[in-house]
């Protein structure tokens, strides 16, 4: 196999040779050696440019080696393991929903008013919490960031009872540096 | 408070809107407190569902607006938002397009072509 490529090869690198002698020359001449007789033969550059890398490639694959004996890993334990494979991140090519859900637990829904019962006027002057009916899917961290948005008091602690017709309750305990009896006369509870 | 209106509420910009939406938010508040408190009256009572209603309708505007911005700037894509897309019924979603369903094989196209329905007439 080795001859025939190298001639292949030298057929090439002549035949390259003539084109960058004679510029753009369709014709060329078999090579020097073979024959004395001047039969031109019609040598397309297609066809030169098939046969170069024909050889190109033959060389690259003397190089490379066969490829019929692989690499076999070896395996020193029974189990096999899946092996950590590519995981591309989401690049969707729409989003899903056009807008946004908007939230409907904002400040505004969680607090809904204020309770003005005997018991919470004696707990705003006696304990400095505030008492709110609040929606029941609020928790204690949500109600504290509420009321502080919406009236700009400090919670100091919050408690939350479900009262029996299904309302949340929740006993806001003021920071010490607020008076919730001014509060209330600012919501309008008083 | 004058009625809200929609026809006035289409010509505001979004954050006018949003500012007035929690202004009536506010006011709704204030107006709940004061109806457990018991202070307005019928009035203030009667002006809850105004002010009810003047939220909903200033959501409706802004969500039409944005909607109908999205639309438009999805107009001609190939891939938009579900929501966006037609509705129709999951049935119809899956069924072929008039292009899918036209498509034939060549053999049939040829065949088609070269031997097509004949219609005759019997003179009179």
């Amino acid at each position: 196999m080795a001859p025939k490529k190298d001639t292949k090869e030298t057929s090439a690198t002549t035949k390259t040779k003539d084109t960058a002698v004679t510029a753009s020359a369709k014709k060329t001449t078999k090579p020097a050696g073979s024959a004395t007789t001047t039969t031109t033969k019609v040598v397309t550059k297609e066809r030169k440019e098939k046969v170069q890398t024909k050889a190109l490639k033959a060389k690259q694959r003397v190089v490379r080696g066969n490829k019929l004996t692989r690499n076999r890993k070896i395996h020193l334990k029974p189990t096999f393991r899946r092996p950590f494979t590519l995981r591309l991140q989401r690049q969707p090519k729409y989003p899903r929903r056009s807008v946004p859900k908007r939230n409907r637990l904002d400040h505004f829904a969680i607090v809904k008013y204020p309770l003005t019962t005997e018991s919470a006027m004696k707990k705003i002057e006696d304990n400095n919490t505030l008492v709110f009916i609040v929606n029941i899917r609020a928790n204690k961290p949500m109600i504290k960031q509420a009321v502080k948005k919406m009236y700009d008091v400090e919670a100091e602690k919050i408690n939350t009872l479900i009262r029996p017709d299904g309302e949340k309750k929740a006993y806001v305990r003021l920071k010490a540096d607020h008076d919730a009896l001014d509060v209330a006369n600012r919501i309008g509870i008083i | 408070m004058t009625r809200v209106k929609c026809s006035k509420l289409r010509g505001k910009k979004p954050d006018e809107l949003q500012k007035q939406l929690t202004e009536l938010r506010q006011e709704l508040n204030t107006l709940r407190v004061g109806k457990v408190t018991g202070s307005g009256g019928a009035q203030k009572l009667g002006k809850i569902r105004d002010v009810r209603k003047s939220i909903a309708r200033v959501l409706i505007v802004t969500h039409q607006t944005t909607k109908e911005n999205l639309r438009s700037l999805y107009h001609g894509k190939k891939y938009k938002p579900k929501d966006l897309r037609q509705r129709k019924t999951r049935a119809i979603r899956r069924l072929q397009t008039p292009k899918e369903k036209s498509i034939r094989l060549k053999k049939v196209q040829r065949r088609q072509w070269a031997f097509p329905q004949r219609t005759y007439a019997v003179k009179a």
